[in-house]
């Protein structure tokens, strides 16, 4: 079997030097510091790969990444960054819809860990990608929306859009939420990022590791990048809109994610691609492990 | 808030019950009223008709006309009402005391002869005496001084806070952007450092593995079969990985990490020039040098925006406060960036005539609208968003300039650019800008 391709961008030449260089032995590596060159690369061979820069003075990393999605859907993007900046970082969520942000200056192992698993998994996708035609599969049980969130404008958009093809849930708190996840899995999430006094935070990680094909929009007016980049590698969070989000944004975000869901749900192969990290916080470990554990002693209660 | 006293509370203080006298009263009865030791304090007395005052009597007037020859016995019977003042001192009951104060001395006569009468609705209340208004009068200026002196204290540590923490939000800016630029150069020699320790392990595996076949074809006793089999393990690992290349890569990743820690020890040093903690608060600078150090410590916000175009001329040392004169360019410079759209051009010039320093810093930005222009240096005003600008910047560059004894100005076009001119005398004088700035603060 060839090895993969690995695209690399950076306005740093020693990067390149230096990432070609760690990349070698297990792919083939491909490296430029011009985006153009690099879309060029994407239209005209298989790369499974891309690892761009953000901050580029031809193009931002994010919109790179947004061509690339484009170009060459099977390809995983990674973004590689220096600058943590809130706006760079939602771009790469919902224009670039990154499988990781990672910061420089990197941890080598994780780099090489991230690169590996994003290799094998745009592999399958090329595969499926080459003798299916992507379906929405829209039959099976009716989808339902989690909502937590405690503006009511949320919740009133999500009922006005997805009100008839959808059976909507609104949590008030972390308890409720987790009863609703505990009858049945949950097809798309309308979440901010605190929900009363509690940090949601891990229950949106816990969430996607329960049910990778579940969606998750975040809505907020909370905005910490160094948070948004947690929930990017650990969530996979499609959305990050920041508050207030007009109605009309917030309805198209939900109307494609709903979409997502089912394209998602009729290929497995596309779930992998939204694969998440464990989580880091050691707090959030523990809480994660707690609702997963209640979850876990709901659901066979119910089941009983 | 301290000596507040509600006005009609303060004239009533002053009132002296004094019965009034009748303008019928005849003058050797006025004559033994004045006489009256219980009556000595009084300056003068209130003539009072149907409950109204209609004049006093001063004990000077009346002494005057009684005190000439023959006064007893020419005017001791006839009534007061011919010899009075019927233009008395009248002060109301509610008004206030500061108001009161100012009618009576603006009215009163000198030698002071006569008190003041106090009505309440136009009727006679009673007496009150200059003295004691003055007096009331002295006790809440004191207290205005002291109210006064507090609001200025708080007003003098409020403005202190702010400008401590514009100083902390630019910093602060400052230091997270080098930070950043920082990382790039510390990626790739992390990087390199960890792929040479790799490298250092396997070049040693094969180092080993020579050196085993070295020692056994150098042993006479070695046996053939044991020298094959090492060879074949020695050519394996040759084949496995091109040593020399790997070397000579190896080395170039040597000399880019040479020159990140380069990189990286430069950013450290431009950070250390621009906060100059380590340098004297006043010194001989160059005002070149502090354009370049605001230069390289803002290169995060400007580079891939702003093309930077610089014509500096040869200036003079002058004594100043360089690490005050960073922070003004640097905030001229950011915010010539903020005011760039997309792309644009930052122009920097300095030049220098027979008294002045000049330096302008003009850039092709969206310009300021004409009704904010005047106001741009005046603290607190801001156009940034809440919680975005402190409106700070400029009011602290005005005050950083003015208290080096220059000058600067703004010029602003909408949608064609802003231009700021700094100049700054060229011989400083003796002051210590930074002490002025301190004292300012401080006093």
């Amino acid at each position: 079997m060839s090895k993969p391709t690995l695209l690399l961008i950076d306005d740093e030449e020693r990067i390149l030097r230096s990432l070609r260089m760690l990349f070698f032995i297990g792919y083939n590596v491909r490296t430029t510091t011009e985006p153009n060159e690099a879309i060029r690369i994407l239209r005209e061979e298989k790369v499974h790969v891309i690892v761009s820069d953000q901050r580029m003075p031809q193009m931002q990393g994010s919109e790179l990444l947004r061509i690339a999605r484009e170009t060459s859907p099977a390809t995983m993007r990674i973004l590689l960054t220096g600058y943590s900046d809130l706006d760079a970082s939602i771009a790469s969520v919902n224009e670039g819809e990154v499988f990781r942000y990672l910061m420089k200056p990197w941890n080598v192992e994780e780099v090489k860990k991230v690169v590996a698993e994003a290799a094998a998994i745009a592999e399958a996708s090329f595969a499926v990608q080459s003798h299916t035609e992507t379906v929405a599969d829209t039959t099976g049980a009716k989808p339902r929306v989690l909502i937590m969130d405690h503006d009511e404008a949320t919740a009133h958009t999500v009922h006005e859009t997805l009100g008839d093809r959808c059976e909507i849930v609104w949590a008030s708190d972390a308890q409720h939420a987790m009863e609703e996840l505990a009858k049945q899995d949950v097809s798309v999430v309308v979440s901010d990022l605190i929900l009363g006094e509690t940090n949601v935070g891990y229950i949106l990680k816990t969430i996607k590791q329960l049910n990778p094909q579940t969606q998750c929009i975040v809505v907020t007016s909370f905005n910490d990048t160094s948070r948004l980049i947690e929930l990017i590698n650990q969530a996979q969070i499609t959305r990050f809109l920041p508050k207030p989000v007009s109605k009309g944004i917030l309805a198209r975000n939900l109307e494609s994610m709903l979409e997502r869901f089912h394209l998602v749900r009729s290929q497995p192969v596309l779930q992998k691609r939204q694969a998440v990290e464990p989580i880091s916080n050691p707090q959030e470990r523990v809480q994660a492990g707690n609702f997963m554990g209640m979850l876990g002693r709901l659901r066979a209660r119910i089941g009983a | 808030m301290h000596g507040q006293h509600t006005n009609g509370e303060s004239i009533f203080s002053l009132v002296n019950p004094i019965e009034a006298l009748s303008p019928e009263l005849p003058l050797e009865e006025v004559a033994l009223l004045f006489a009256d030791a219980r009556n000595a304090k009084l300056l003068s007395l209130p003539v009072v008709e149907n409950g109204r005052p209609i004049g006093v009597i001063s004990r000077y007037h009346f002494m005057n006309i009684y005190l000439k020859q023959y006064a007893r016995e020419l005017y001791g019977k006839r009534p007061l009402r011919g010899f009075i003042n019927n233009t008395p001192l009248l002060v109301e009951l509610d008004q206030p005391l500061t108001e009161a104060a100012q009618h009576v001395t603006a009215n009163m006569q000198f030698p002071l002869t006569e008190d003041f009468i106090v009505t309440r609705h136009g009727r006679y209340l009673g007496i009150g005496f200059v003295m004691d208004l003055l007096k009331a009068m002295e006790v809440k200026m004191r207290a205005n001084t002291t109210e006064l002196e507090q609001a200025y204290s708080q007003l003098k540590s409020s403005q202190l806070a702010l400008v401590q923490s514009e100083k902390m939000a630019s910093l602060g800016q400052m230091v997270a952007g080098v930070a950043h630029e920082i990382n790039t150069p510390l990626g790739y020699v992390q990087n390199n450092v960890a792929i040479g320790q790799e490298l250092f392990s396997q070049m040693q595996g094969m180092l080993n593995t020579y050196e085993v076949l070295v020692g056994q074809l150098l042993d006479g006793d070695a046996d053939e079969e044991q020298i094959t089999a090492q060879l074949q393990i020695a050519a394996a690992m040759r084949n496995d990985m091109d040593a020399q290349e790997m070397l000579g890569e190896m080395n170039g990743l040597m000399a880019d990490s040479l020159y990140g820690i380069e990189q990286i020890s430069n950013l450290v040093l431009d950070l250390k020039n621009f906060s100059r903690m380590d340098a004297a608060a006043n010194d001989l600078a160059n005002l070149n040098d502090c354009i370049e150090s605001a230069l390289n410590i803002g290169r995060n916000v400007l580079k891939n925006k702003v093309e930077i175009v610089k014509d500096l001329g040869a200036l003079p040392d002058i004594m100043c406060a360089p690490s005050q004169l960073n922070q003004v360019f640097l905030n001229l410079f950011t915010n010539a960036a903020q005011a760039m759209e997309t792309q644009g051009t930052l122009y920097i010039k300095s030049w220098q005539d027979a008294e002045s320093i000049h330096v302008s810093v003009s850039d092709n930005g969206k310009g300021i609208p004409p009704e904010i222009v005047s106001r741009i240096f005046d603290p607190f005003f801001t156009t940034k968003p809440v919680g975005e600008g402190t409106g700070l910047g400029l009011a602290i560059t005005h005050q950083i300039i003015q208290q080096h004894g220059g000058d600067i100005q703004v010029e602003s076009r909408v949608g064609e650019g802003t231009s700021f001119h700094i100049n700054l005398p060229v011989g400083q004088h003796s002051t210590q800008p930074s002490a002025v700035i301190h004292a300012a603060i401080q006093e």
